[in-house]
């Protein structure tokens, strides 16, 4: 009874105070503070407890979702207006409405709605700093408070890339298993190689093929993001795990020390080995991928929700293998997939926190699931996910590779690093203007200068850390 | 418009000439002809041949840029490129005809500074700027970014038609004041039938500024369904990168209107456009 | 421009016997324009600055100030302005050439002035779009130097940080040049005929001509076209690095320009009070650039006063 007053008193509250600030973060964060410990205390219970304390809002309530996701899996508008249309029919008071947002515009566009603290309730955002981020700034409530934890302990990589003292930012979506080496047997057979195992058995792909003036791995990095995919795929190799990368960027360590820098020269010895085609700099990273499925290349990256329709597009699990990147190091992380999860969460602004999280756990449902798989091809970011419907062997290695997968760098390192020292000098290395040494030792010069003009850089991250 | 010439060239010269404006004009007309020639083919037939004209026209290119956003866009750029022009024709005529009729102290420096401010980048009034918006929950209006196209606009037009009010024989303008016409009258039944022309080639020119604007655009109007035409077709972009026919049909219809423009209106963009320089002669 | 000519009537004499009324009646027309401008420019600039002065709601003195002054990349992107600077004369140049060769041609004048002006009119994103199709390295305009057996001329125009602020650079070329030819060839056409008569009797060849009578002759346009691409390469080139880069300002820094720099800072790596700094940097240049083009307008505008 008390808790059901208190968390209606807190909603309308926060309606009604929207214009002052301080006083909003002050009365929600006590709401959130009385929400969280009437929850913690039942967790017994199946249902959640904030659930069981709010009645549902019976008045006509409208849900904004901002998102982004076709991009990397086709279908995935579908599933979303199937899903939208299912629960409103549950919830006949409930319209949900979305917008599918530009790679460009994603964040510029929460930003914006930052600013104005006003906009949509779910919002879709990257895993790792992505989600950690808004977090920090304040903009998001954490999906903990209004999800229980066994139910979120499903949520594949829920804890290790959105955990922060304790809490849980955002809720995983789908997962990106980060990222596919797409690789075309048949080209390589018609030129009498095998599929690589290994770092060097690559270089040695890269010499024959580039002998005959095939491209070996496609790939496109115009527009920048492609780099941070190659330091995931090949930087993961030789750290223990993502704390080592935390530790550069708050300088306990440095971006320079050999298990944060190898990586810059195998990245160099791929281009001497003449592994990319001529015109990466000058194509965005679609346009590369298009060369794979064309036959114009033996291999290329893709995103992982959207490997298993290249690989079908390309001639199906014949003709094309999908693996891990081969190992350059022995780390414990080589050869292994990464993983990372796309998530979604609930903004600070939000009049209806707790329907938004009843619209992400109805995501979650075996139905929901099934449905995700079935129209994008790719994984729902739960490990109740039945792996038995999958038939194709290599897309379902795919996904058991994703659920214990390493862990995805480029989430864990600030987002202004990655597109002035990743992006940026993936750039020249591949142009051949910059060495390995010389890409790592930038990078390094721009993290100390980072931590000192983002000044609460070394604090977030430092909390993050523990 | 007598060409002043009359002096007799060698044929060499003349080839010389001819070549030097067929290269030109061969540099500036090709990439409008492979946007449009684009717009009708397949993605194979373009990466195939991309100077080739299209083989049989294929619409596929136009259906998928015809998205549901994009008439909302069109419909966008339609509103704010009219607002802006209007309310900027309007204040600037009102304020040339106060420079041009009364000479008043420092008249000239007023008006310096405030042509001086054509050279401002809108970059640096972007944050400010959308930081009030934000505060005054008018991001994603159309009337914000009207506002900051008439204030952006202004400068140069105020110049423009100062200078043509200026030009007015005094003989007419004091008949007027004679009769006992206040200055209002005066600027309302003589003054505006006068300046049809210069009033239209400023629209012009204005709308050709207003149209184009991307950078405002971009950052003001963040709402999908709020954006120009400029802003959806630079998402379209990244999108559709690799359906090229998709944008360059998405490019083709936004620029069509302008080109049209362009070749029936050519006096008056000339005009306009070298309004500001050639300096009373 | 002036479509009448004004006669030279003493209407001064008229107006110098109210001063008085007469400045409070012009302050009624001119204030509703001077508002709107007042608020635009004279707000957005008092707030950058105090905002340069502050983090997250507290006065930090020049904390800001140098954090960008020693920023590399704030460097680099006022070095390529700078850049972009040094081709205006180039453009300048390539406008001249183009105007007085329009001049000296009478069929298909029309047509060839159509064209040069045609990249004028059109916006800049789609400008960009198509360039980057046609500056690939396996694009458009390689295949061409291909075919004519140019291809050692072949360069990775985008992608190569030695060239890419070339490429960027033709491509506002290409732009821009049509508004210079336009105006240079207005302004000699309009010259009266004496202008070129020695030389007709001479018997002077095309450049002699143009070099010793239509250089002087047109030079206040010929400055004025300058100033304004001075402008243009300091405070309007965004649109053209933003889509031609995907904003990033790339390859590596190779086309990172002060806008850019403002733009990112504050919508992309959230840190509004660099980007008041930095765009109180710009203003500061800018501010140069306005009391030059003040300068020269002062001129222009006190001619057409006082006639």
């Amino acid at each position: 009874m008390v808790r059901r007053y208190l968390s209606a008193f807190s909603a309308r509250e926060v309606w009604e105070m929207k214009s002052k600030k301080v006083f909003v973060i002050g009365a929600f964060a006590l709401a959130l503070l009385l929400g969280a410990c009437s929850s913690s205390s039942d967790k017994s219970t199946e249902s959640t407890p904030t659930e069981s304390a709010a009645a549902f809002p019976t008045e006509d309530l409208t849900l904004n979702i901002s998102w982004w996701g076709e991009q990397e899996a086709p279908g995935a508008t579908k599933w979303l207006e199937e899903t939208i249309a299912l629960y409103t029919k549950e919830h006949p008071n409930v319209t949900i409405k979305h917008v599918l947002q530009t790679t460009e515009g994603l964040v510029p566009a929460f930003e914006a709605a930052a600013a104005a603290q006003s906009g949509p309730d779910i919002q879709y955002f990257w895993g790792g700093i992505y989600a950690q981020q808004p977090g920090w700034d304040g903009n998001i409530v954490p999906v903990s408070d209004y999800i229980a934890e066994d139910e979120l302990s499903h949520y594949i990589n829920a804890k290790m890339e959105e955990g922060f003292q304790g809490k849980i930012w955002t809720a995983p979506w789908y997962v990106n298993p980060s990222f596919p080496l797409l690789v075309r047997k048949d080209i390589l057979a018609a030129n009498g190689l095998e599929v690589p195992t290994n770092w060097d058995q690559l270089m040695n792909v890269c010499d024959a093929l580039s002998a005959k003036n095939i491209t070996t791995i496609a790939g496109g990095v115009k527009d920048g993001w492609f780099g941070g995919w190659i330091y995931s795929i090949l930087g993961a190799q030789s750290v223990q795990s993502q704390a080592d990368v935390i530790n550069a960027v708050v300088g306990n360590t440095k971006f320079t020390d050999p298990e944060h820098a190898g990586w810059w020269s195998k990245l160099e010895e791929s281009k001497k080995h003449k592994c990319w085609n001529d015109d990466i700099n000058s194509l965005e990273l679609y346009q590369a991928q298009q060369r794979f499925v064309d036959g114009k290349a033996a291999m290329t990256i893709t995103a992982g929700p959207d490997a298993p329709n290249f690989a079908k597009k390309a001639g199906g699990d014949e003709k094309v293998q999908i693996m891990a990147m081969p190992a350059w190091s022995d780390g414990p992380l080589a050869g292994k997939m990464g993983t990372t999860s796309q998530t979604l969460g609930i903004t600070k602004w939000s009049k209806y926190p707790e329907v938004a999280a009843d619209f992400l756990k109805f995501a979650h449902t075996s139905d929901r699931l099934n449905a995700w798989f079935a129209a994008t091809g790719s994984m729902p970011a739960d490990d109740r996910f039945d792996l038995t419907q999958v038939t194709s062997p290599s897309t379902k290695a795919l996904f058991e590779s994703a659920i214990q997968g390493a862990p995805y760098l480029e989430n864990f390192i600030p987002a202004k690093l990655d597109t002035d020292a990743v992006f940026k000098n993936v750039q020249l290395v591949l142009k051949g203007t910059m060495t390995g040494p010389e890409a790592a030792a930038d990078m390094q010069d721009q993290m100390e200068r980072l931590r000192t003009s983002d000044r609460k850089l070394v604090d977030n991250f430092t909390a993050w850390a523990k | 418009m007598k060409i002043n010439r009359g002096i007799r060239r060698s044929p060499l010269e003349a080839t010389f000439r001819y070549l030097l404006l067929t290269f030109m004009a061969v540099t500036a007309l090709v990439p409008g002809y492979i946007m449009f020639t684009a717009s009708f083919k397949t993605q194979e037939q373009f990466l195939r041949a991309p100077f080739g004209l299209p083989l049989h026209l294929s619409f596929g290119g136009y259906k998928s840029a015809w998205t549901n956003n994009f008439p909302h866009w069109l419909l966008n750029s339609f509103l704010i490129v009219t607002g802006s022009v209007i309310a900027t024709e309007v204040l600037a005529a009102l304020a040339a005809w106060g420079f041009a009729r009364f000479p008043f102290k420092g008249r000239e420096t007023i008006l310096g500074v405030m042509v001086s401010l054509m050279v401002v980048p809108p970059v640096v009034l972007l944050i400010p700027l959308f930081q009030l918006g934000v505060e005054l929950s008018l991001i994603s209006t159309l009337r914000l970014v009207v506002l900051i196209y008439v204030g952006l606009m202004l400068p140069f037009s105020i110049y423009m038609l100062t200078n043509f009010f200026k030009s007015i024989p005094e003989s007419i303008l004091e008949s007027a004041s004679i009769d006992g016409a206040s200055s209002f009258k005066t600027f309302k039944s003589i003054v505006l039938p006068l300046s049809g022309a210069p009033l239209a080639t400023l629209a012009v020119v204005n709308l050709l500024w207003a149209w184009n604007e991307l950078l405002l655009a971009l950052v003001f109007l963040q709402n999908n369904e709020k954006k120009t035409l400029m802003v959806g077709i630079t998402g379209f972009q990244s999108r559709y990168s690799l359906d090229i026919p998709t944008v360059m049909a998405g490019m083709s219809i936004a620029t069509l209107p302008l080109v049209i423009a362009y070749l029936f209106g050519q006096r008056f963009f000339i005009a306009g456009l070298t309004a500001g320089s050639t300096k009373g002669e | 421009m002036t479509l009448l000519r004004g006669k030279k009537e003493v209407a001064g004499v008229e107006m110098r016997r109210r001063p008085l009324l007469r400045s409070r009646e012009a302050a009624l027309w001119i204030a509703p324009a001077a508002l709107v401008i007042l608020f635009i420019f004279g707000y957005s600039v008092i707030t950058l600055l105090i905002q340069s002065f502050r983090y997250d709601g507290n006065w930090v003195g020049f904390d800001n100030f140098s954090i960008v002054i020693t920023d590399p990349l704030f460097h680099i992107a006022l070095k390529h302005n700078a850049i972009l600077l040094i081709t205006v004369p180039i453009l300048v140049l390539i406008a001249f050439v183009l105007a007085i060769t329009l001049f000296e041609t009478r069929r298909g004048m029309r047509f060839f002035r159509s064209a040069v002006f045609l990249p004028y009119v059109l916006p800049i994103p789609v400008v960009a779009v198509i360039f980057g199709q046609i500056y690939q390295l396996h694009g458009a305009l390689n295949v061409f130097l291909e075919s004519i057996g140019l291809d050692s001329l072949a360069q990775d125009w985008l992608g190569d940080p030695k060239v890419a602020l070339g490429t960027m650079s033709s491509v506002i070329i290409w732009k821009e040049v049509g508004f210079g030819v336009i105006l240079m060839l207005a302004h000699i056409i309009s010259l009266p005929n004496e202008t070129y008569e020695a030389a007709r009797i001479d018997g002077a060849g095309f450049w002699r001509t143009h070099i010793s009578i239509t250089r002087p002759a047109i030079l206040n346009t010929i400055v004025f076209y300058g100033v304004i691409e001075a402008i243009t390469m300091v405070s309007w080139v965004f649109n053209y690095v933003y889509v031609m880069s995907n904003g990033l300002g790339g390859p590596g820094n190779a086309t990172m320009v002060s806008e850019l720099y403002i733009y990112r800072s504050a919508f992309q790596d959230k840190a509004p009070e660099l980007a008041a700094t930095a765009a109180v940097f710009l203003f500061m240049a800018t501010l140069l650039l306005m009391i030059a083009f003040f300068r020269i307008q002062r001129k222009s505008i006190a001619g057409t006063f006082n006639k």
